[in-house]
């Protein structure tokens, strides 16, 4: 029987504190694809991803109504292109780009991601193909999602991957310079890329999934932020030990929300369900920030000394109370910090609160990493690589996923604004120290080799 | 074997449970089932009640009254017919429908209408209305059991538009997002 206050603490959920599942992504397999004509290829993909999603978007609709949980975005992660594409020339790879932008547009979905490749050991001929179709399939497209991975755990890092990637982004956000860069917005580089992850830009279908796959993002910084003011107005002799265990019983019922609406939408489509990805992801609306829940736990801002310490807690409270929620849990879970996808952090880096080195020794304790951050157009490609070489070996050494998405905006300076628009957001230009240093580290080349598994210190 | 049940109104107080199950007790009664709700401070109580071989509902029915009258307690006493009774699973899903809005007379008449008209049974209530301008001070939620021969996608719009007419937030959504933001 359930009680007055457990409905109505349901509704307020929904209604006052933004709960929604945030992404549910259907991955599709797409080996069976595979062919060396492009146009045999470009039908295959069409019919394959057509078939198993024309009825996502209405679907996902229709759950979230029976449930009054609003599905926010529904999308399509592919197998990397790289991989089944691998035949193909870049130009031919554009037109493939092209191909999966108008099917996107068919099924009516936002984002399709998987226009990805796997370099972490060194980069085939379809890889190369792919990493240079990049800036002209991210600027002649509007829905595709790119991600390369560059470093495992296993493998170390392939710098000479970082490089070329470095290189990749720069002319991708020349080629789109009449929008502020916006081409690099979707394209991450990655450390140990999860394979099932739902959330853009960096989602794709990795090999060992299956053939179709729901996975669902949920998502609720709303929901958290106002458990702790509530409590925190109710008590005020709350330890964090006892914060930390609000955020893991918020973070349980989000969860177990998103699994609900997951398997739902799997089983109506008729395929299988995948993970949750327990991640708490902020979109720029107030009351739906990171950012907030930071002031809520007591720091003036995202950024000030502590910050490190706050996400550490609450990036392991969530994950804590999502895997107790639900023995299906993958792709990045834990919390988000895009600068430009929120409002309260895109503030912080403009007041001075959050610097881009505050934001990589974060990036130590949370998913993702240095997300949405605008830099100065003139960054020198070596500058970038450093950063990103940077942000990988976190993630290789801490065995765990990292990524950059930095969109180095093209004759704007430092404190200079940009609009992405819709999810994306918008920002101040973040200052990097250094940024016109063309240091050599990153020209050597080769591969930084995989770190010791023991030893752990 | 004869089936009763017995129903008890009256000022709430402690004691009342004791006093009538006590009573059908000492009468060799066996209870099937009891359940009590207290609104604001009326208290209602129901007892489906097994009755020996050597007892009918109308001794039963005389002797409740005889001792509770005298407490300020109504009972009634209404023979259960169980021909009624099916085993058939149900078939249906529960949604909760809930409203929050300003007070105005007449809105369970009118929400109750419309799921009456399109065969939704109400299977669990609670409205408050305290009045003034705090909307969850005014909220109904209704359980309602949907079979599969309901034009659902109709019900849900006539309780919709209602509630637009009403100025009231009304939400509808299947039981299961109760269960799982709620229940472990």
């Amino acid at each position: 029987m359930l009680e007055d206050h457990e409905i109505l603490s349901t509704i307020e959920m929904v209604k006052n504190e933004n709960l929604d599942v945030r992404a549910v992504t259907l991955g599709v397999n797409l080996f069976d694809c595979i062919s060396s004509d492009l146009d045999t290829f470009k039908s295959n993909i069409r019919k394959k991803i057509v078939t198993h999603a024309g009825h996502l978007v209405s679907t996902c609709d229709q759950v979230g109504k029976k449930y009054g949980i609003k599905v926010v975005n529904k999308r399509i992660s592919t197998s990397p292109i790289a991989l089944v594409g691998a035949a193909f020339k870049t130009a031919q790879l554009v037109e493939i780009a092209q191909e999966l932008n108008d099917i996107a547009r068919t099924v009516n979905i936002d984002f399709i991601g998987g226009f990805s490749a796997l370099v972490e050991k060194g980069m085939a001929t379809g890889d190369l193909a792919l990493i240079e179709a990049l800036p002209e399939a991210l600027a002649s497209t509007q829905r595709v999602c790119a991600s390369v991975n560059v470093a495992t755990t296993r493998a170390g890092i392939n710098m000479d991957g970082v490089l070329k990637m470095a290189q990749t982004i720069k002319q991708a956000a020349a080629l789109t310079a009449d929008e502020d860069g916006l081409g690099c917005a979707k394209l991450c580089v990655f450390s140990n890329i999860p394979q099932d992850m739902p959330f853009m830009a960096g989602s794709m279908l990795g090999p060992g999934v299956g053939d179709a796959v729901i996975n669902v993002g949920v998502s609720g910084p709303g929901v958290v932020k106002k458990a702790i003011e509530r409590n925190l107005g109710e008590s005020h002799s709350l330890t964090l030990g006892q914060i930390a265990e609000l955020i893991k019983n918020t973070s349980c019922k989000v969860t177990r929300v998103g699994e609900l609406i997951g398997r739902e939408v799997a089983q109506e489509l008729g395929v299988r369900f995948g993970v949750v990805d327990l991640s708490l992801a902020p979109t720029p609306t107030v009351g739906d920030s990171i950012g907030e829940i930071f002031q809520a736990l007591g720091l003036t801002s995202i950024g000030v000394p502590g910050s490190t310490a706050a996400l550490a807690m609450l990036n392991d409270a969530v994950k804590k109370g999502g895997a107790f929620a639900s023995s299906h849990v993958g792709g990045l879970s834990g919390a988000f910090i895009p600068v430009s996808e929120d409002l309260n952090i895109a503030r912080a880096a403009e007041e001075g609160y959050l610097s881009l080195e505050k934001l990589e020794s974060m990036t130590c304790v949370c998913s993702v990493g240095l997300d949405m951050v605008p830099v100065p157009g003139d960054i020198t490609e070596e500058c970038l690589a450093g950063i990103i070489a940077d942000e990988m070996a976190i993630g290789m050494i801490n065995t765990k996923t990292t990524a950059t998405r930095i969109i180095p905006v093209p004759g704007k300076k430092a404190g200079e604004k940009v609009y992405f628009g819709g999810l994306l957001g918008e920002a101040s230009i973040m200052e990097v120290p250094h940024h016109l240093l063309k240091d050599r580290f990153v020209t050597f080349g080769g591969r930084i080799p995989a770190p010791i598994h023991s030893l752990k210190n | 074997m004869e089936k009763i049940i017995v129903t008890v109104l009256g000022k709430d107080r402690p004691g009342i449970i004791a006093l009538i199950s006590g009573h059908l007790y000492n009468l060799d009664c066996n209870l099937e089932n009891v359940n009590q709700m207290i609104l604001q401070n009326e208290f209602a109580g129901f007892f489906i009640v097994d009755l020996p071989e050597n007892l009918n509902m109308e001794a039963v029915e005389k002797e409740l009254s005889a001792k509770a009258n005298g407490q300020g307690l109504n009972v009634y006493v209404n023979r259960l017919d169980t021909d009624d009774a099916t085993d058939e699973p149900i078939t249906g899903e529960t949604f909760f429908i809930t409203t929050i809005g300003p007070d105005q007379k007449g809105l369970v008449a009118r929400f109750s209408g419309i799921m009456a008209r399109f065969n939704a049974n109400i299977t669990n209530l609670k409205a408050v209305f305290k009045g003034g301008d705090d909307p969850m001070a005014n909220i109904m939620s209704y359980q309602i059991d949907i079979g599969p021969d309901i034009d659902k996608a109709g019900l849900f719009e006539a309780l919709k538009a209602k509630g637009r007419e009403l100025n009231l937030d009304v939400r509808i959504q299947h039981k299961n997002i109760f269960n799982v933001t709620n229940k472990i």
